[in-house]
């Protein structure tokens, strides 16, 4: 058995370390998908090109304007007399409409409306420039507010009333203060869960490839004729693919770690048995495709049906809260997910075996039903 | 000409009884849905023998094979390989048994070494006594300076050689080879051959499928199929002697194949067949003597024909076989 064993271990690695595309593919890949990823998936949304359409062209609605392009998200990109046409052609994602008659209606104490227009096909960006616009006019409409208290109780009303000082009257404010990514970074969310489709990526293709191979050049058959027992030739293509994988694992966190800032506060010794429980996940899903293909191609495609829902169902993009009742049940079987959730708690929350048990469990559960359905069907076709 | 009579010499390892045969093969049957690949073999193999196993592709030659080393059950029947049963207990067969097959299953992103020292550890083998034996098999089979080449990079008369001593590391008892040289150089077969007799010497069974009719001259004893049949089974000169009566001329000539069906009909005209661009006539010499001969192919229809008498070959007799049934 120990032979048999090493014999096979051996093998892989020498196999693996031989094969250059293979080392590309395990080590370059994955920095360089982390690295890509995690620059360029970028959530933040930095600047909204803007247009205004100032039909009142009054010193209330100048000022009106102004207030709104002082928000950083909202860069200005000049006057349009077709503020539709501007959103339609690109020039804009926004456009601000200041409508004719919006100072007398103002300085008569009547309500009155500023059009924004928002293009929606990114939700993200639409979402960012309506909070930006809204951010302002929420807070120059309490200005009004105040300012009409205050001429109700005798002061004059100054002109322009927008811009005046709020004066202290009663009312309520949030205070947000934002726990573990502060400053709301995207590279900090992301990582983790790029880390977690790395290896997901790596393990498991290798490993199906790795087997679909052996019945691709017909080597499977003269191992057939060797007594050496099924499980030992997977345990022994398993093996070094396991450590494959942690080493990969440890490259892709320093990486995060030194290039995007990703704070490590929980112990590196979870981390590690998180990342092993995963593996379980991933080489089992590996060896299972493989027992269904015959070649490397079948191997590497069948891997993809399975890697991309996986990825899609892990709130590694989106969070999974969002996704449809029948969805989130989905991703109770999705090892990914609760890969990502405990990478991310425990990296940015620091938190411990305790306050991760829940997906921790999960973990040695899927990973330890997939390896043993996916060793039976191994058996199964090699015997 | 190899010794006809095989004399049995037990191996060293795993011998159940020294007179024992090292295969047996009862009414063995294996069908694959309707088509029935191999029906009712049944044959024995002495130790030491050279068993050679004849017939076109798609005979039945590799499903056999593939039943005797454990890696096929047989749908009926029974089949005993170095007395253990291959369906009851496949993993007593595999430990006493190499195989190679036509595709030479060797790693060829592997060194030469790297490739024995896997298959050496698939048996069980390891440390030192594993690199000696390595060594000396190398050192055998005129590879020693090989060892570190990778193994694709190796010729294929070269490359099978490497496969043939991957499936001796363990000292097998028995040696099942399909196909050994299917592709393979004359000269590199030549220089297999030699092993393999080498080999037989020495006590191992060898079970070897071949299409290559000289070959099959090296074994001890031939068992011919046809259609998942088992048609004949003695020594070479045993089976040309018992199917090929008569005297067997070459026949040359421009129009040879053209004039075939002629030849047959004639009376004292035993078979003809083709033989490359040539043919094998085989006739009756009480009935028509070489000068009748001569004369009869001098005045024929598709112009002049040459014939000189020739040594019989298997493939005569295969193709008499066929032709019988």
């Amino acid at each position: 058995m120990r032979n048999e064993l090493h014999a096979v271990v051996v093998k892989e690695l020498r196999q693996t370390f031989r094969d250059r595309r293979m080392l590309m593919l395990l080590i370059v890949a994955p920095v360089l998908q982390l690295t890509l990823l995690g620059y360029a998936v970028n959530m933040d949304v930095e600047q909204v090109e803007t247009v205004v359409t100032d039909e009142d062209g009054s010193p209330a609605s100048r000022a009106l304007l102004r207030g709104m392009l002082a928000d950083p998200t909202l860069h200005l990109r000049g006057a349009s007399g077709d503020p539709a046409a501007a959103l339609t052609e690109g020039q804009a994602s926004v456009a601000l409409v200041v409508p004719r008659g919006f100072a007398a209606r103002l300085a008569h104490g009547r309500p009155v409306q500023v059009q924004v227009l928002v293009d929606g096909t990114d939700p993200v960006r639409a979402q960012a420039a309506v909070d930006a616009t809204t951010r302002f006019l929420q807070r120059s409409g309490q200005a009004l507010r105040e300012a009409q208290l205050r001429a109700a109780a005798g002061a004059p009303v100054t002109e322009p009333a927008l811009t005046a000082p709020p004066v202290s009257v009663a009312r309520i404010s949030a205070e947000p203060r934002l726990l573990y990514n502060p400053r709301l970074r995207s590279a900090t969310y992301m990582v983790p869960g790029v880390a977690a489709t790395v290896l997901l990526v790596i393990t498991s293709v290798i490993t199906a490839m790795s087997i679909a191979r052996e019945r691709e050049l017909g080597t499977i058959e003269q191992l057939m004729v060797t007594p050496i027992r099924p499980t030992t030739l997977l345990l022994g293509k398993i093996l070094p693919f396991a450590a494959i994988g942690l080493v990969v694992a440890g490259v892709v966190l320093a990486v995060g770690v030194n290039l995007f800032e990703v704070p490590v506060r929980g112990s590196p010794l979870l981390l590690l048995v998180g990342t092993a429980l995963y593996l379980l996940n991933t080489l089992g899903t590996g060896v299972f495709i493989s027992t269904m293909a015959r070649t490397q191609q079948q191997a590497i495609l069948g891997s993809f049906f399975f890697i991309m829902p996986a990825i899609l169902l892990s709130g590694f993009m989106s969070p999974v809260a969002n996704m449809p009742g029948w969805a989130q049940l989905l991703t109770a079987f999705n090892p990914v997910r609760h890969f990502v959730e405990v990478l991310r708690a425990c990296l940015l929350k620091g938190a411990g075996f305790v306050e991760l048990a829940q997906p921790l469990t999960a973990l040695a559960l899927l990973g330890t039903a997939m390896l043993t359905l996916a060793s039976l069907r191994f058996r199964k076709r090699v015997s | 000409m190899p010794d006809a009579t095989p004399t049995p010499s037990a191996p060293a390892q795993s011998a159940p009884a020294a007179s024992a045969p090292a295969i047996v093969a009862e009414q063995l049957t294996r069908r694959f849905g309707e088509f029935v690949a191999v029906r009712d073999v049944s044959f024995k193999v002495a130790r030491g023998e050279i068993f050679g196993y004849l017939g076109a592709n798609g005979a039945g030659k590799s499903t056999t094979i593939r039943m005797l080393c454990g890696l096929l059950a047989p749908t009926a029947g029974r089949a005993t390989v170095a007395g253990a049963d291959v369906a009851r207990d496949p993993e007593r067969v595999k430990r006493a048994i190499g195989y190679m097959s036509q595709r030479f299953s060797l790693y060829l992103d592997l060194r030469v070494r790297e490739n024995l020292e896997f298959f050496g550890g698939a048996y069980g083998l390891g440390g030192a006594a594993l690199a000696r034996r390595i060594d000396a098999l190398l050192e055998r089979v005129e590879l020693a300076a090989q060892g570190d080449v990778r193994t694709g990079d190796l010729p294929g008369g070269l490359r099978q050689r490497v496969a043939l001593i991957a499936a001796m590391l363990h000292e097998p008892a028995i040696l099942f080879l399909d196909e050994p040289t299917a592709g393979v150089a004359p000269a590199a077969r030549r220089t297999f051959w030699r092993l393999i007799r080498e080999l037989a010497a020495g006590g191992t069974t060898v079970f070897v499928t071949t299409h290559y009719m000289d070959e099959a001259e090296y074994c001890h004893r031939i068992g011919m199929m046809t259609a998942g049949r088992l048609v004949a089974l003695d020594t070479p000169a045993a089976l040309k002697r018992e199917h090929l009566a008569g005297s067997m001329f070459l026949v040359e000539g421009p129009q040879v194949a053209a004039a075939l069906p002629e030849l047959r009909r004639h009376p004292g005209v035993l078979g003809a067949q083709p033989f490359g661009a040539a043919a094998h006539l085989r006739v009756d010499p009480a009935r028509l003597d070489g000068a009748r001969l001569q004369r009869l192919l001098a005045d024929g229809a598709h112009g002049a024909l040459r014939a000189r008498s020739v040594e019989p070959s298997l493939e005569d007799v295969f193709l008499a076989l066929v032709e019988e049934r």
